[in-house]
């Protein structure tokens, strides 16, 4: 550091006794008056004065510093927050006279939801995934006849794939209520218009959205917290804070699994900065 | 300071940004995953509270009890303590709870232990010794059933109510009593023709329409222990549908009188009987709110079969339900938001709805299943039972309050309706 013997960390800082002593050592400055001088580091001469003004500029960035990045976190940051227009979607189906008793809600028919096929040799294999669940593969005739046990997952997978076959594959709702032009996903009872990317978020995230059974129902009532969520550009979520706890460990450890089991969409570009430094507020409720 | 004060203010400033906030409601509700491993100690007194049990906690719709066969674990082997049992097997078969029972039977008597597990954690939750004589041996499973629930609802079990029901016979219909699991029923009455049953709060007395003395229809109360019948109701030649208020001070009824049919009002040993509705038409099948402060009926008033509200006197009278030409049956949830009905829907078939008395809006929960009707609330409002036709005779059946879960509780061979929930004990 420059100016030399003028900060040694075992000196006071401009006391007049001090100063008188640091400038015996210096030697050219004899008059007493000087000393005086250095009470003010701003009024210093310039070959003396520039340690004074160095620490301020360092203790003013520290400052700086402190105030950005270190008092934010024991403060809830200044946001504004904007609540979001959600879009919703009619589901596929048929138009529901008003009079009627509703239909139960179910899976889109089957036919209407499938996408055209792109190949000719398609068209056989999609009735046939309509119909049945996809199983997990069986182990390999190498593998069942290995000599070695088979492992936990192993187990989990045969069980799995049983299960599979033996699942009841619910009969698509022919006279489902909805739209004529309606989405395979809709689940509004009527279409409104909003913030598209918002919206994406929201059924993926709500499509993960679940609560153990064994929160009572009295309990659901009164839960609420409010997640943080910061995407980047991919849709990846870089980092959550819980900002609001529930209170309930079951409720916001299933919260927190919701947002991490979800593939978010890439926000539009507009949206790439404000959602990496800003994120978005999850207001969850059962 | 000067410049100090200008930076912290342009830090604020930066940080005023726009934070688009997106509300997540409407969760879906998803089973809890429970294993019950095969009880050590008497293997046929075990497997049969293990049997009780599983389909109890089945029923409740909370639990989704976790098949035998993907069991890693060896349950008879591994003990019935924390320090023996290993989670790892448990876990990995997706478990999050584990049950485990140790039953004992010496001459009479049955004693069974059983112990819950948080397996994420290995520890101990839940830890219940309980002893019955043989007879009795059911009630044991019911009653750990129920400590389940509650511990982790908080809200009391229902496995130890009773239900009752109408059993067709060759010479008729008579009123049976039978566990909540549907396990031995026992008749009340003979098999005139004998509709409706309802149960008094006590837990003991059950009205019924009957026509048991040749004049009509008219209510009676049936002693579910000592099956004492006394007549409640004789009024003209058609009295029926007795509901009991909340308090039990009072119940409801509908009767004909001058070609009109209403819904009357009377204390709880038939007297000071009062008529609450007076429009032209059929009034009928009440069912009190759970306040007991409001009475919801069926009323063709307007042409079609619609649910209304109205005040226990009478007074403040509305319209819920519009949808549908012929809505009927209602029963007010014990939670008091909604009323379960039947409905015939388009296709002239019934099935079971709920109407949000709030909102007016209609879900429905069964559908494609044959006919079903008579829907009756849980004491906790979380589960109902119905009459339904889908295996060819009717039988009662149980189900969650949003239609999920929907499972056979009786299996008579002429058939089952009219299905009343009875109260906690």
């Amino acid at each position: 550091m420059s100016g030399g013997g003028l900060h040694r960390p075992d000196e006071g800082d401009f006391g007049g006794d001090e100063a008188q002593t640091m400038v015996a050592e210096e030697g050219p400055v004899t008059t007493p008056a000087s000393t005086t001088i250095y009470r003010s580091a701003l009024n210093a001469p310039s070959r003396v004065g520039l340690g004074p003004g160095i620490a301020a500029a360092v203790g003013l960035h520290v400052a700086v510093v402190f105030f950005a990045f270190i008092v934010p976190r024991y403060f809830e940051k200044p946001v504004q927050h904007r609540a979001v227009i959600m879009a919703r979607l009619m589901p596929l189906g048929k138009p529901r006279a008003p009079n009627l008793l509703p239909r139960a809600p179910s899976a889109p028919p089957a036919a209407a939801a499938a996408p055209a096929p792109a190949a000719p040799s398609l068209t056989k294999v999609a009735p046939k995934l309509q119909s049945k669940p996809a199983a997990t593969p069986k182990p390999s005739h190498a593998a069942s006849n290995g000599k070695r046990a088979p492992t936990n997952q192993e187990l989990m997978e045969r069980a799995l794939a049983k299960a599979a076959d033996q699942a009841v594959v619910e009969e698509p709702d022919p006279e489902r209520a909805g739209a004529a032009n309606g989405s395979a996903t809709g689940t509004a009872t009527s279409a409104e218009v909003g913030d598209k990317y918002f919206t994406e978020v929201h059924d993926a995230i709500a499509a993960n959205y679940t609560v153990p059974s064994v929160i009572s129902e009295r309990e659901r009532l009164y839960l609420s917290a409010t997640v943080i969520a910061y995407i980047g550009p991919t849709g990846a979520l870089l980092r959550h804070t819980l900002q609001k706890k529930s209170g309930n460990h079951f409720f916001d450890e299933a919260l927190e699994l919701a947002i991490k089991n979800s593939k978010l969409p890439a926000p539009p570009p507009e949206l790439v900065k404000s959602l990496r430094d800003e994120g978005v507020a999850l207001n969850f409720k059962p | 300071m000067k410049k100090v004060a200008l930076a912290l203010s342009l830090i604020s400033f930066a940080a005023l940004a726009d934070r688009p906030v997106i509300d997540l409601n409407g969760a879906r509700i998803q089973s809890y995953p429970l294993a019950i491993a095969p009880a050590v100690g008497d293997g046929e007194v075990g497997a049969r509270m293990r049997e009780v049990l599983s389909a109890d906690l089945n029923r409740s719709g909370l639990f989704k009890l976790l098949d035998q066969r993907s069991f890693l674990a060896e349950p008879l082997h591994e003990g019935m303590s924390e320090k023996t049992i290993d989670f790892s097997k448990w876990t990995a078969v997706g478990a999050q709870g584990l049950i485990k029972l140790e039953a004992h039977s010496v001459k009479d008597q049955v004693t069974v232990t059983f112990r819950l597990f948080d397996t994420a954690r290995g520890a101990e939750l839940l830890h219940g010794e309980y002893a019955a004589s043989r007879a009795g041996e059911r009630q044991i499973a019911h009653r750990f059933g129920d400590d389940v629930v509650h511990f982790f609802t908080q809200e009391p079990g229902i496995f130890q109510t009773r239900l009752a029901y109408v059993r067709e016979t060759e010479n008729g219909k008579q009123i049976v009593v039978a566990d909540a699991d549907g396990a031995n029923a026992q008749a009340l009455t003979g098999a005139s023709i004998n509709l409706l049953p309802a149960w008094a709060p006590d837990g003991r007395m059950i009205a019924f329409t009957s026509f048991r003395d040749g004049a009509g229809a008219h209510i009676y109360l049936v002693d579910s222990i000592s099956r004492a019948i006394k007549p409640l109701v004789l009024m003209g030649d058609f009295a029926t549908g007795a509901i009991f208020s909340p308090d039990g001070l009072r119940f409801s009824f509908s009767a004909s009188l001058d070609d009109n049919t209403d819904v009357y009002l009377s204390q709880a040993d038939g007297s000071a009987g009062r008529r609450l509705t007076e429009a032209r038409g059929i009034d009928i099948s009440a069912t009190w709110s759970p306040d007991g402060k409001k009475i919801a009926f069926i009323s063709d008033r307007a042409g079609s079969p619609q649910i209304y509200t109205m005040n226990a006197d009478g007074s403040d009278l509305k319209r819920i339900t519009f949808q549908g030409n012929y809505n009927q049956e209602p029963a007010w949830s014990p939670k008091g938001d909604l009323i379960a009905f039947s409905g015939r829907d388009e296709h002239r078939t019934f099935d079971i709805y709920t109407v949000n008395v709030e909102s007016g809006k209609v879900a429905r929960l069964t559908q494609n299943a044959g006919t079903n009707e008579k829907p009756s609330w849980g004491p906790t409002g979380r589960l109902l039972l119905f009459s339904s036709s889908r295996t060819g005779k009717k039988q009662i059946f149980s189900m969650s309050f949003d239609g999920a879960n929907q499972l056979q509780l009786t299996n008579e061979k002429l058939g089952a309706t009219d299905p009343a929930w009875g109260p906690l004990k």
